[in-house]
C-alpha cells in the first residue's frame, strides 16, 4: 500500500492564489524577509515564508474577498489594520502578524461568528476537519461574551436533496467560499447570497433544494466551504478520514488528480489534487463522488467459466480459469490457424495493463490481431494527426487555454463530457475570449451564464469537413493565410497543392451552404474571427471522429490550423478531448493491429527487431485485424476467439445485433471486467477485474500527461489485472514475467522512444510528465511542435467533402447523432452503478416540436425509433436544443439499445463507427418497454 | 450490391471502395489505395477482396481494382 501523506502536504492553503510578475519585491513578515512576485498578497507572502494568518474567507483557489475580517495586519507606515488577503505587496513593506490590538481585534470577530454557530463540535462530521474550529483555537477563543442567545439561524433547516452533500445552514458563516467557488472555480453560477445583513444567506438558484437547482454537483463548493455546512455525506456517515493516497480519476479523458481520503481500507472522500497538471484542484460529479461502483454489489471478484453461453456460470480459482482459457485458445488455434483470436484492450485500464495484453496477442497469441475501444472514438485522431503533424496526439496541455484568444468547440460538448476542462474554458471565456461552436445542437456554451458564443454553426450532421473546407477557403480568398509560419514550418508543395484545392469555387461558403444548413455569411464571419485573432485554438470531441469522413475532418482542421499559424505555442493547436480517461495511453502502447507502441508500424524491420530482441519471439510483419474486421470475421466461422479486457463491445459498438451474432458465434470469449455486462452474456471466460482504486500504474490523459495510479485499497479479486495475463500468456507458453508494474513502465520505456524518460520513480518525484519525455525533454513537453513539427515539415492534405451514404430518406427522414451527458459516462456500467442516477434514470430521445408535432407526440411519451438495422424505443422529450430534422439520445443504459439503430457504416480510413449519423423514423409508441 | 457476398465480403467491397471515393489526393488514387489496403489491411483481407474482384467486379470502382492491381504487382 502506498501511503503518502508526506506529499499531500502541497496541498496547504496559502489563501490567496500565486500571481504573475516579472518583478520581484521583498518584504518583511514579522521579520522575516520573503521574496515574493510583486502584487502577491500579504497573505500569502506570510505564509509562503511559514506563517499562517488566521483566515475563513480567504483560500488560494478563489480571489481575495476581504469579508472576514479576521486576517488583518498592521503594516508599518500605514494607518489601521487592513486585510492582508486583499493588501498587496510591496517593495519594503514590513508586516506585523501578531500584535495585541491584531489579538483583541480577532477575538472579536470570532466572538461574533461563533455566537450565531452551533456549539456541537464534538457531535459535528467536520470536527478536527474544520478551520472555524481551527481559527477559534488560532485566536484563542475562550468565551463569547454577547451569549448563545441572541437572534440566530440554530434553527434553519438542512437540506439533504443532494445524494453525496448535505447544505447544513445552521453551520453557515455566509463567508461566501462556495458562492465564489461555483461562480470563478466551476463557472455555474448556481449559488448566489440571497436576503441582506443578518438575512443573507447561501441560495442555490432560487431558493430551491440543492438537488432542483442548476448545481451539477462538481464538489466545489462542498471543498470550498470551511465549516460543515456543506459536507459529504461520506464523511457523515463514516468519520473524518485519517490517510491519503494520491491517485488518478478514471473517467473522462481529463484525467483529474484527486487525493484518496480514507480511513483504514474504506475510502471516504475523493479531494481533487490541487498540485494536478489537469485539474489544478477542481472536479466533477463523476470524479468527486461516482465512485460507489468500485463497491456494488454487483462487482464479481471471481474467476467463472461454462463450456457453453447456454450454460449457468461456475465459479473457479485462477487457476482453473487460466488453464480453461488457455486450454480453448489454443484449441482454436490448432483447429483454425493461428489468426482466428484476438485481443481487444480498454481504455479504461492503465498504459501498463493495455501493454501487456497486446504484447501477449503479439508474442503469445502469435498475431497482430489486437485492437482497442479507441477504435470507436479516436482512430481518426490518430490517422489524421500523423498524417498532418507527425504523431498521433493533441498539440497542448489544457492550461493553454488560458492563453487564447478564439476558441473554436468543434463537435464536443465539454460541459458534459469534459467538466473540469470545461470549467478551464469557461474561464477564459468570461475574461473574454471569442467562442465559435461548430455543433447541430444548441450545447450549453453556446449561451449560459456570462458565456455566449459569438458564431453558432449549427450545421447538418455529417456536413463537419463541408464547414471547415469553407473556413479554409474564406482564408484562402480573403488573404488571411499566415505566410510567414507556411514558408517557414510547412511543406510547401503540399501547401501549394492544398491552396489550390480549397481556393475552388466548389469549396466556397455559398456553394456548401445548401449541404451543412449554415448561412454562408455566418461561416465566413467565423472563419475570419478565427484567423485573425492572434491565438486560436480548436477543441474538438467525437462529433468530429465519428462520422464516415472523421479522418478527413481532422486533417482539415490541421490545415486550417498551419494556414493560419496556430500551432506551436500557448493558446493554439489542434486539441482532441479523449472520450475516456486512457484513450491516449491506450494507443500510446501499441494496441493497433498495424502499430507497435509509440505508433511504429509492424512492417518496420528495425522496429520490430527490437521487439523481437527483447520479447524472443519472431513478430509478424503484417497489420491484424481491427474489431470490425474480427466481428466480420466471426459471423462466417474464420476467428473464433476473443479476450476483451474492460470493453462491452455488445453494447457500446454500432449495430448490436451484428455484434451478438459475431460473438455468439465465436469457441471462446474471454472477457475481464468488473461487472458482467452485455457481453459477458456471450462470454465463456470472465476473469474480474480491478477498479482504478485497485490499480497501481499509470494512465495518459488528453494532453498527454502520464500521470500515476496508485492503488487506494487492495485488489478485490486477489490478482491485479496485469498478472492475470501474464498467467494467461504463461498458460499458453509464453513467459512474462514481471514482479511489478513499474516494471512493466521500465520495459515500455526501454521500448518507446517518446516514454524513454518515464518512469514510476520520476512520476512520483514531478507529480506527472507530457510525452514526448525523453533525452531532450527530460520533464516531458507540454507544447507539441514548437520549432517543429515532430514529422519535420507540416504536411497539408487536400480534404474533399465525400457526403455520407447515410442520408435521411422518406421512409427515414429524420438524423439520430448520440453523446453522453454529465452525470453518466459511456455505457453507463459504472455511473449507473452509483447514486448519479438521480440525474438521469433513463436515455431520452430529444427531438424538435415541430417534429413531434407532425408525428403526433407529445413530451415524456414512449416512441419507436427504427433505422434500417433495427428499432428501439425511447421516452422522447420536446427539445429546442436541436434543429428540425435531428433526434439526439445518449446511450447509457443498456435497455436504451441505442446501439441496436447505428448502422455499420465508419470512418474510410480507421472504421471508426459513424455514430454521430443515422437515418432514423420516429413513431409514437405503442408498446412501453418492460 | 450483389446478394452473393456474404456479411464479410459485402463489407470489405464497402470499405475499398470507400477508401477510394476518400482518399485526399484525386490524382493518384489507385496508388493511394493501394498503399492504404498494405498499412492496414491484414493479408486474409487483401487476398479476399483481390478474389471478390475476380468474382464480382462489378462490385468495386475502378480505381480498387487498379488499386488491387499495383498491390498485386508489388507482392509478387
Amino acid at each position: 500500500m502506498t501511503v503518502l501523506d508526506d506529499r499531500v502536504d502541497d496541498q496547504r492553503d496559502l489563501g490567496t492564489p500565486a500571481v504573475q510578475s516579472e518583478t520581484i519585491v521583498t518584504v518583511h513578515i514579522d521579520g522575516v524577509p520573503v521574496q515574493v512576485p510583486e502584487g502577491t498578497s500579504v497573505m500569502r507572502a506570510a505564509a509562503l515564508s511559514g506563517t499562517a494568518v488566521p483566515k475563513l474567507c480567504a483560500t488560494d483557489n478563489l480571489a481575495a474577498f476581504g469579508s472576514c475580517r479576521l486576517c488583518l495586519v498592521e503594516i508599518d507606515g500605514k494607518p489601521g489594520t487592513p486585510a492582508s488577503c486583499t493588501t498587496p505587496c510591496s517593495e519594503g513593506m514590513s508586516v506585523h502578524t501578531q500584535t495585541p490590538r491584531l489579538d483583541k481585534l480577532r477575538k472579536g470577530v470570532m466572538e461574533l461568528y461563533i455566537s450565531d454557530h452551533p456549539l456541537d463540535c464534538l457531535t459535528c462530521p467536520a470536527n478536527g476537519d474544520c478551520e472555524l474550529q481551527d481559527m477559534a483555537g488560532v485566536v484563542g477563543l475562550r468565551d463569547v461574551r454577547y451569549g448563545m442567545e441572541g437572534e440566530n439561524h440554530l434553527d434553519a433547516p438542512k437540506d439533504e436533496s443532494n445524494p453525496y452533500f448535505t447544505f447544513d445552514e445552521s453551520k453557515c458563516i455566509a463567508c461566501s467560499r462556495c458562492v465564489r467557488a461555483c461562480s470563478e472555480v466551476q463557472g455555474t453560477f448556481a449559488l448566489t447570497i440571497a436576503g441582506r445583513g443578518f438575512g443573507s444567506k447561501v441560495s442555490a438558484s432560487d431558493g430551491v433544494p440543492f438537488l432542483d437547482s442548476e448545481c451539477v454537483s462538481c464538489g466545489a463548493c462542498v471543498q470550498a466551504c470551511p465549516t460543515a455546512t456543506l459536507q459529504e455525506k461520506t464523511v457523515i456517515d463514516l468519520g473524518v478520514p485519517t490517510r491519503k493516497v494520491k491517485t488518478t480519476c478514471a473517467y473522462c479523458g481529463v484525467g483529474c488528480s484527486f487525493v484518496a481520503e480514507l480511513r483504514g481500507d474504506e475510502l471516504v472522500r475523493m479531494v481533487p489534487d490541487k498540485t494536478g497538471g489537469a485539474n489544478e484542484g477542481h472536479s466533477c460529479v463523476k470524479g468527486r463522488f461516482a465512485w460507489g461502483y468500485a463497491g456494488h454489489e454487483d462487482r464479481v471478484t471471481s474467476p467463472m467459466i461454462r463450456d457453453s453461453i447456454d450454460d449457468d456460470w461456475k465459479v473457479v480459482d485462477w487457476d482453473e480459469a487460466i488453464a480453461f482459457a488457455a486450454g480453448k485458445l489454443t484449441a482454436i488455434q490448432e483447429q483454425y490457424g493461428v489468426d482466428s483470436i484476438g485481443g481487444i484492450t480498454s481504455s479504461r485500464c492503465t498504459n501498463e495493463e493495455v501493454y501487456v495484453v497486446q504484447k501477449m496477442v503479439r508474442a503469445a497469441f502469435g498475431t497482430n490481431n489486437v485492437d482497442t475501444c479507441a477504435r470507436v472514438c479516436h482512430s481518426p485522431t490518430g490517422y489524421g494527426l500523423k498524417q498532418t503533424f507527425g504523431t498521433s496526439a493533441g498539440t497542448q496541455d489544457f492550461k493553454s487555454v488560458e492563453k487564447a484568444d478564439v476558441i473554436m468547440v468543434i463537435g464536443a460538448n465539454p460541459t458534459d463530457a469534459h467538466p473540469v476542462f470545461a470549467s478551464r474554458m469557461k474561464r477564459r471565456l468570461r475574461e473574454g475570449a471569442e467562442l465559435i461552436v461548430v455543433d447541430p445542437r444548441t450545447i450549453d456554451l453556446v449561451r449560459s451564464t456570462h458565456i455566449e458564443a459569438s458564431h453558432h454553426l449549427q450545421l447538418r450532421p455529417g456536413t463537419n469537413v463541408a464547414i471547415v473546407n469553407a473556413m479554409g477557403h474564406v482564408v484562402a480568398t480573403e488573404g488571411w493565410i499566415d505566410r510567414d509560419f507556411v514558408q517557414e514550418r510547412c511543406d510547401l508543395a503540399s501547401f501549394q497543392a492544398w491552396e489550390e484545392f480549397i481556393r475552388l469555387p466548389e469549396n466556397s461558403p455559398e456553394a456548401l451552404e445548401e449541404a451543412t444548413g449554415v448561412p454562408a455569411d455566418q461561416v465566413r464571419a467565423a472563419a475570419r474571427a478565427y484567423a485573425t485573432s492572434p491565438n486560436a485554438a480548436i477543441y474538438y470531441g467525437l462529433g468530429v471522429t465519428e462520422h464516415s469522413q472523421g479522418s478527413t475532418m481532422v486533417m482539415a482542421m490541421a490545415n486550417l490550423a498551419m494556414a493560419t499559424g496556430n500551432i506551436g505555442r500557448e493558446g493554439v493547436g489542434v486539441n482532441p478531448l479523449r472520450g475516456q480517461n486512457n484513450v491516449q495511453g491506450s494507443c500510446d502502447m501499441g494496441s493497433f493491429p498495424h502499430e507497435f507502441s509509440g505508433y511504429r508500424h509492424v512492417s518496420d524491420d528495425t522496429v520490430r527487431e527490437q521487439f523481437e530482441a527483447l520479447w524472443g519471439t519472431e513478430m509478424r510483419a503484417d497489420p491484424g485485424m481491427r474489431i470490425p474486421n474480427m466481428l466480420d470475421a466471426a459471423t462466417v466461422g474464420e476467428f473464433k476467439g476473443i479476450y476483451i479486457q474492460g470493453e462491452d463491445i455488445a453494447q457500446s459498438d454500432p449495430n448490436t445485433e451484428h455484434v451478438a451474432a459475431a460473438l455468439r458465434a465465436m469457441d471462446c470469449v474471454i472477457v475481464q471486467d468488473l461487472f458482467i455486462n452485455e457481453t459477458a452474456k456471450f462470454a465463456h471466460v470472465f476473469l474480474p477485474g480491478t477498479s482504478f482504486l485497485e490499480k497501481d500504474g499509470t494512465f495518459t490523459n488528453a494532453e498527454r500527461r502520464i500521470n500515476r495510479v496508485r492503488p487506494v485499497m487492495p485488489s478485490r479479486t486477489g490478482m491485479a489485472e496485469w498478472e492475470v495475463t501474464c498467467a494467461l500468456a504463461k498458460a499458453m507458453g509464453y513467459e512474462m514475467d514481471y514482479a511489478t508494474s513499474s516494471q512493466i513502465m521500465d520495459e515500455i520505456a526501454a521500448v518507446t522512444p517518446t516514454f524513454s524518460g518515464v518512469s514510476f520513480d520520476l512520476l512520483d518525484k514531478v507529480g506527472s510528465v507530457q510525452w514526448p519525455c525523453n533525452e531532450q525533454a527530460p520533464l516531458g513537453t507540454p507544447v507539441m511542435h514548437v520549432d517543429r513539427f515532430v514529422r519535420g515539415e507540416g504536411q497539408f492534405i487536400t480534404t474533399p467533402y465525400v457526403p455520407t451514404d447515410e442520408r435521411s430518406t422518406r421512409k427515414f427522414p429524420l438524423l439520430l447523432t448520440t453523446g453522453r451527458i454529465l452525470s453518466q459516462y459511456n455505457v453507463g456500467a459504472q455511473t449507473r452503478r452509483t447514486n448519479n442516477v438521480v440525474w438521469h434514470a433513463e436515455d431520452v430521445l430529444d427531438i424538435h416540436e415541430a417534429d413531434a408535432q407532425t408525428r403526433g407526440i407529445a413530451d415524456g411519451d414512449w416512441v419507436e425509433v427504427s433505422s434500417r438495422v433495427g428499432v428501439t424505443r425511447l421516452r422522447a422529450r420536446i427539445s429546442d436544443d436541436i434543429p428540425a430534422g435531428v433526434v439526439y439520445t445518449t446511450f447509457h443504459h443498456p435497455v436504451s439499445g441505442t446501439n441496436v439503430i447505428t448502422t455499420d457504416n465508419s470512418d474510410w480510413a480507421t472504421n471508426c463507427p459513424e455514430y454521430k449519423v443515422t437515418a432514423v423514423e420516429v413513431r409514437p409508441s405503442a408498446q412501453v418497454p418492460a | 450490391m450483389s446478394h452473393d457476398l456474404d456479411y464479410e465480403q459485402a463489407h470489405l467491397v464497402k470499405m475499398a471502395n470507400q477508401i477510394a471515393s476518400n482518399v485526399p489526393n484525386r490524382d493518384d488514387i489507385a496508388g493511394q489505395v493501394a498503399n492504404h489496403l498494405r498499412t492496414f489491411w491484414t493479408p486474409v483481407m487483401r487476398a479476399d477482396i483481390i478474389e471478390i474482384a475476380r468474382s464480382h467486379p462489378q462490385e468495386l470502382a475502378a480505381q480498387v481494382h487498379d488499386a488491387l492491381d499495383r498491390l498485386q504487382t508489388v507482392e509478387a
